[in-house]
């Protein structure tokens, strides 16, 4: 664009890169825009990883969707991510969110390496959405687990029980809301860097410098 | 007294006949025992020499790294990923540091990259090699053990020799790799790198290993008692395997030819040239071989590596205390396993606001109770001993 009219006279290949003024499109968008179109859902792309929203009383459907028309036929996860403002472990999110449970699954092909993430959202306070089980096998210990971390109930599950967790294990400790009994009870000892950093020592810079204060 | 044969037939007819009154055994396997690599337990209903309705029951090793991931550092994560699957700890780094870096817009220099795949890869010489040891103990055969931890051992000296760590390497820092301090001069720079020799040392390495690669085929391929404890035995139809997840060298073992070094952009692969193993029948034995030639595959991979790798800096400029811009991102990567990945929410900190962590190993022995259904008793630790699992990889 800058290029001096004798370069581009010159050089035909240069002009024809300079005559597009639309950003160029991400090499996802296209697979994106069809999942999107097939499953009846809002796509996004952020840092090469493509996101699906979904409604939730289409979640199952959705899934069937992309494994019988797209080839989604391999079931990489799922797994859940508690939005909220009152954190009791790590830092709370940088802005106001909403309060709620974004489920997430990540499917994908066994040939080109495609991936999509569906996201749907759920209610904080008594999660519930039909199970994948019939869909793809997989589901059941990912479900299993969203099951006894989050506290989501998947309808139809065949084996709703606690997967990792002792049968009689209270509260969901990927909530927020859960503390870490073993913070609470011994502060975390790595919290000052006892030692000096080897390109800090001879700077009147502290050495003990703290990330998380 | 002759027996003709026609008595005999008689005899197995007549036998086949009556119907027998058996009661079902629940049998109980583990939490520990040798064939589960950790505390695995199984509960399987038995009639007879028949096993149906295998329970396994997980959780024994759980340590709750995701919570933990979002009460700690960028930098101190690394620490805690490389114990995921602590049979190839190196490899685990690899994936969470390309999201993080992703989320960063962080550009690794060559050479550490180079450094990366070289290290990824004998880390997974080293993790086949343990099952290539183990395997063929499991199904009675110990001599293959000594050729194969032999090799190992080799190949975790080198790793040591760069990282200061045998299983747990801790050596990969956001933007690059660390500087070996130790084994360089005492300027205290950032920019000291391999040690004196390692390139040279590991071609010759490499050379060793591909000789005792065709040793242990010359040991394991043509025993008649592998053989037939393992071919035809836990067949895995490609369908179900992609349904419940199973990846790595046991989905290839079904036939399906999906690798992620081929098409995802974490390490530098696409610059090297190497064949995805695939087997035929997806039973116990194509599960061994595909192991065992995917280390001739990570060989030529390392032997190119080496022959190319470029000099330069080893870590790319990055702030003193690391945090990573918003964002979500998922990036999965080709361990010996199978698919890890991370799919990593940053919300600005010096932590990650949720860290998911898919481990190969839980997807896939979450087959377990499909492929053990009406299976021999025997052939229940052929099966489990095939799927070459770790289960600090499958509770995490």
């Amino acid at each position: 664009m800058t290029s001096s009219p004798s370069d581009t006279e010159t050089n035909e290949t240069d002009g024809q890169e300079t005559e597009p003024t639309e950003p160029e499109a991400h090499p996802l968008q296209e697979f994106a825009d069809r999942v999107a179109d097939a499953v009846g859902g809002q796509a996004e792309i952020g840092f090469d990883t493509v996101k699906v929203r979904v409604p939730a009383d289409s979640w199952v459907d959705a899934h069937r969707t992309a494994r019988d028309r797209l080839d989604m036929v391999f079931f990489s996860w799922l797994s859940a991510i508690d939005w909220s403002n009152e954190v009791d472990v790590g830092d709370p999110p940088a802005e106001e969110v909403e309060q709620r449970i974004e489920l997430l699954s990540a499917l994908s092909d066994v040939t080109d390496g495609r991936l999509v993430v569906l996201s749907t959202e759920l209610a904080s306070d008594s999660p519930e959405i039909p199970t994948l089980v019939d869909v793809y096998a997989g589901a059941n210990w990912h479900e299993r687990e969203a099951y006894e971390m989050f506290g989501i109930q998947f309808q139809g599950h065949p084996n709703l029980i606690h997967l990792y967790l002792p049968d009689a294990f209270l509260g969901h400790p990927l909530r927020k809301t859960y503390p870490l009994l073993s913070r609470e009870v011994k502060p975390w000892p790595g919290k000052v860097d006892v030692e000096a950093m080897p390109e800090t020592e001879d700077s009147d810079e502290p050495s003990t410098e703290n990330p998380e204060a | 007294m002759t027996i003709d044969a026609d008595t005999i037939r008689h005899l197995s007819e007549a036998s086949v006949s009556v119907e027998l009154e058996t009661e079902d055994m629940t049998l109980n396997i583990g939490p520990q025992h040798p064939s589960t690599h950790g505390v695995l337990r199984l509960v399987a209903r038995v009639d007879g020499e028949r096993c149906f309705d295998v329970k396994p029951v997980i959780g024994y090793m759980h340590r709750g790294y995701e919570k933990l991931s979002e009460v700690r550092t960028y930098p101190q994560i690394i620490t805690i990923v490389n114990r995921i699957d602590w049979v190839s700890g190196y490899a685990n780094e690899i994936p969470f540091l390309a999201a993080a870096e992703k989320l960063m817009e962080l550009e690794v220099p060559e050479r550490a990259k180079y450094i990366r795949l070289i290290l990824t890869e004998m880390a997974r010489i080293a993790s086949h090699l343990v099952f290539n040891a183990s395997y063929p103990l499991e199904l009675g055969a110990a001599t293959p053990l000594f050729f194969a931890l032999r090799e190992r051992e080799r190949v975790l000296d080198l790793l040591e020799s760069v990282t200061g760590g045998r299983f747990h390497p801790n050596f990969n820092r956001i933007g690059g790799v660390k500087p070996a301090y130790a084994a360089g001069s005492q300027t205290r720079k950032w920019s000291q790198d391999l040690p004196a020799g390692f390139l040279e040392e590991t071609r010759v390495a490499m050379d060793k290993v591909s000789v005792a690669v065709d040793e242990l085929e010359d040991l394991v391929a043509d025993n008649e008692i592998i053989v037939a404890r393992t071919r035809g035995v836990g067949v895995l139809p490609p369908e179900v395997a992609v349904a419940y997840g199973v990846s790595g060298p046991n989905l290839r073992a079904s036939g399906v030819p999906f690798d992620l070094r081929k098409n995802q952009d974490y390490l530098p692969y696409d610059r090297f040239d190497f064949e995805v193993v695939t087997g035929e029948n997806g039973d116990c034995w194509d599960r061994w071989y595909v192991r065992l030639l995917e280390i001739r595959e990570s060989v030529k991979i390392i032997r190119q590596a080496i022959d190319s790798i470029p000099s330069g800096d080893l870590q790319a400029k990055v702030p003193k205390i690391i945090k990573v811009p918003k964002g979500e991102t998922y990036v999965r990567a080709e361990n010996p396993k199978g698919e890890m990945g991370y799919y990593l929410v940053s919300e600005g900190g010096t932590g990650p606001y949720r860290l998911k962590i898919r481990s190969a190993s839980f997807s896939n022995i979450s087959i377990l109770p499909w492929i053990l259904e009406g299976i021999l008793v025997p052939d229940i630790i052929a099966v489990m001993g095939s799927l070459d699992f770790v289960l600090g990889d499958v509770d995490r």
